[in-house]
């Protein structure tokens, strides 16, 4: 499959009777593994102050499955969720991915970095007399690393962790290490983002960024571009309530700001996403979430004017 | 005599970061202090929005628990806003309840859990396994591998019952005050149902004879672990206009004695942990800061009492309280009565899906508080939840949050006393010194740490 192919698919989307995306990216990512003799992607995944959202929501990703992901897609060599090494064996396989005794590899980060008092708001480990501080992890791997993708917002913007007032003085990985940084936001990221991300990592590269440093397959278009009430908004007829038909644009719906495929695409099997559960889109993809959003039932009119 | 000091950083396989410093002598462990190495700060965050906002932002504060502080902060707005919620939502609200239990609990067991008692397959992200009691016999581990990968799909079927009504998973959308914003169609009950009984399939084939497994083959960890009997729940599963009616009672244990859990004899303890030294104990009181540097503190995560002591939470609790589970306070006990706990709430989710009536969505929201604070209580998937909130109109002042993980990783208080974790560790014999990952690591699981809820600043009123 070409680059240019492998776009148009994922930017077909995917329906809930048409699993034409994962399907075919997976079989695509083992035709062009086997034509290239490409082996898997090798992952290293930090995991910093975050609430361990997007590792669940990885979990979640369905064709391919996880156990399809691991088996054919990355070789997953840290990862304090789901490694089955633990204490000085965990530690010491980091040690080994970065004097690159197991070749290339990307970094994938989940979480913000606390920079405030010495990076002491998180630790990845300790060791017999210090702790190794996110802050300290993620600069040394992000060095090293061939690629490096920031999932979900907090690691990508800072997010909910560096949500006001930001006591720890939390940051987006982008303001700790100088260099191309993949982010693939949402709170948490949709698994299909982030699976898709990696397939393209391992066939073609990175691929083509928004503004925002997102891939443009998934976050290019708004929410309220493809929203299935869009017509509601354009003839004005807006909720009165969380439950209502209507347009959420009245109960705070971030749609209109917010770059994200939600509404093909769907979450956890693609069978739901919030504005069809007759709830606002927060805007969770945004490099301003959470504050940017909230309050959240509030209408972008007035919580952001300059929307108006 | 030589007492050993070891780092056991990072424990993996768990929600958050958390390292655990143990001293060993004569091959036992003398004490041990767990260490959490995260801090958010949720209460700070939470002050000054609009308190509506509560629902989805405290969801944000755990990725595999996020319904249960979606679930509680509505209690805690349905409480301050006087809402009645309609009877449809009672069932809504705890089918998706019950879903992330069932995706949590089945997580757990499988994705965390098993790779402690089963060898894994040599290859990423299993490979150096430090696995060095191993005792299934070859056809057992192959069957209890097959079914880490059955059990990945039962639990992504778990949380897709979750998304069809809340919209999606993690941080479901649906679920707020007064009642579910989802209207309960025909069509989403069917497709619920025909995901119910697959995952219940998978929980009666596979979980619980794989839990029955490694007890038999594992039972001497039925003496391993084992926490003084002082156990606590909030209760589960609320029902009623007011969410007054809760199907699984709430109750504190001691000294062979259940009484009812009263809020007011709860406090905190911030002696071992990096904040600053405060005696405060009520909502609008000064909140102790951080304090990174602090001497002698060892985690993020505050010692928390109830009546001076403290308590275990969890399944175990819960089972043992509503006397659905007949059994000691050990590492084996707590994963059984887990897993028991899974096929439970697997059938009380089936049923409640028979209940619901297809129509409009069972939402009623008042616009207003009628009162300026509350607090909220339920049974999480790891244990007792706590929200509190103080209003200035519908502003937030003070928002406090207690979860499960602060229970059961309390580290030491001022008179120096262990959390339940600690005490679960002290005096565990080691057999053979390179065992040490393996015995702790198992015992440390038992408890279903989830580090990132952990780390927050609680104040409750007195």
């Amino acid at each position: 499959m070409t680059r240019e192919k492998f776009a148009a698919v994922c930017r077909k989307l995917s329906s809930r009777d048409n699993h034409a995306l994962t399907e075919k990216l997976l079989s695509a990512v083992k035709t062009h593994r086997a034509k290239h003799n490409t082996p898997k992607l090798s992952v290293v995944w930090i995991e910093t102050n975050d609430s361990g959202d997007n590792n669940i929501s990885f979990m979640n990703t369905t064709f391919p499955y996880l156990g399809r992901v691991f088996a054919e897609m990355i070789d997953l060599l840290y990862s304090n969720t789901f490694m089955a090494a633990q204490g000085t064996k965990a530690l010491a396989v980091l040690e080994r991915a970065a004097a690159m005794q197991y070749g290339p590899f990307t970094l994938v980060v989940e979480g913000a970095i606390p920079v405030k008092d010495d990076g002491l708001y998180c630790a990845v480990a300790r060791t017999q007399d210090r702790y190794i501080t996110a802050f300290e992890a993620v600069t040394r791997f992000g060095k090293l690393a061939e690629h490096v993708v920031a999932v979900g917002t907090c690691a990508s913007f800072g997010g909910p962790s560096a949500a006001r007032p930001n006591i720890t003085g939390s940051v987006g990985l982008s303001k700790v290490l100088p260099r191309k940084i993949i982010n693939v936001s949402g709170c948490p990221v949709n698994p299909d983002w982030f699976v898709g991300t990696l397939a393209h990592l391992l066939m073609y590269g990175r691929p083509e960024l928004d503004r925002f440093n997102r891939p443009a397959l998934f976050y290019g278009f708004t929410v309220h571009r493809h929203c299935q009430r869009r017509s509601y908004f354009d003839k004005k007829d807006f909720a009165d309530k969380l439950g209502d038909i209507e347009c959420m644009f009245s109960k705070g719906c971030m749609g209109p700001k917010t770059g994200a495929d939600c509404p093909y695409r769907q979450w956890v099997d693609h069978v739901n996403w919030p504005v069809k559960a007759n709830t606002p889109c927060i805007g969770c993809t945004n490099e301003d979430f959470p504050d940017g959003s909230s309050p959240f039932f509030t209408s972008l009119s007035v919580k952001s004017p300059e929307h108006e | 005599m030589k007492t050993q000091r070891i780092i056991f950083s990072p424990v993996t396989r768990l929600s958050g970061l958390l390292s655990v410093e143990v001293t060993v002598e004569k091959n036992r462990v003398k004490e041990a202090y767990a260490g959490s190495t995260m801090f958010r700060g949720y209460e700070w965050i939470m002050r000054d929005r609009h308190v509506t906002d509560a629902v989805y932002m405290t969801q944000r504060v755990c990725g595999i628990c996020s319904l249960a502080h979606g679930a509680v902060s509505s209690y805690l707005l349905d409480d301050l806003y006087d809402n009645d919620i309609p009877e449809n939502a009672h069932y809504l609200r705890n089918i998706m309840f019950a879903a992330d239990f069932l995706q949590n609990h089945i997580r757990h067991f499988y994705l965390f859990s098993l790779p402690d008692y089963v060898r894994m397959p040599d290859r990423p992200p299993f490979h150096e396994q430090d696995i060095t009691d191993v005792r299934l016999v070859e056809k057992d581990n192959r069957l209890l591998v097959e079914h880490y990968f059955a059990a990945v799909k039962a639990a992504q079927r778990s949380h897709e019952i979750l998304a069809v009504f809340g919209g999606k998973a993690p941080h479901q959308h649906s679920f707020v005050h007064g009642g579910a914003a989802v209207s309960p169609t025909a069509d989403k009950v069917n497709r619920a149902l025909a995901l119910i009984d697959s995952i219940n399939r998978f929980i009666k084939d596979c979980m619980i004879p794989d839990t029955a497994l490694i007890a038999r083959v594992y039972n001497d960890y039925f003496h391993i672990g084992i926490t003084p009997r002082r156990l606590l729940s909030f209760g589960l599963f609320r029902f009623g206009a007011k969410n007054d009616r809760v199907l699984w009672k709430g109750g504190v244990l001691s000294d062979d004695k259940l009484d009812p859990p009263e809020v007011k004899l709860i406090e905190t303890d911030v002696t071992r942990s990096w904040f600053e030294d405060a005696n405060v104990n009520n909502l609008t009181g000064r909140q102790p800061e951080p304090a990174p540097y602090k001497p002698d503190a060892y985690t993020w995560v505050k010692s928390v009492l109830y009546g001076g002591r403290h308590f275990e939470v969890g399944p175990l609790a819960r089972m043992i309280i509503n006397r659905r589970y007949d059994g000691g306070t050990s590492t084996m006990d707590r994963i059984c009565a887990r897993s028991l706990e899974t096929m439970l709430i697997g059938e009380l989710l089936e049923n409640w899906l028979t209940k619901l009536e297809p129509g409009p969505p069972p939402i009623k929201q008042k616009t207003s508080p009628v009162k300026s604070e509350a607090v909220a209580v339920t049974d999480s998937m790891r244990g007792a939840l706590l929200h509190s909130a103080l209003l200035n109109g519908e502003r937030v002042v003070g928002y406090e949050i207690i979860t499960p993980t602060e229970w059961n990783f309390s580290p030491k208080d001022r008179q120096g006393r262990r959390g339940p974790v600690e005490n679960a560790l002290v005096d565990t014999a080691i057999p053979r010194p390179k065992m040490l990952f393996t015995v702790l690591g198992r015992i440390i699981r038992s408890f279903d740490p989830c580090l990132s809820c952990a780390t927050h600043i609680i104040n409750v009123k007195s």
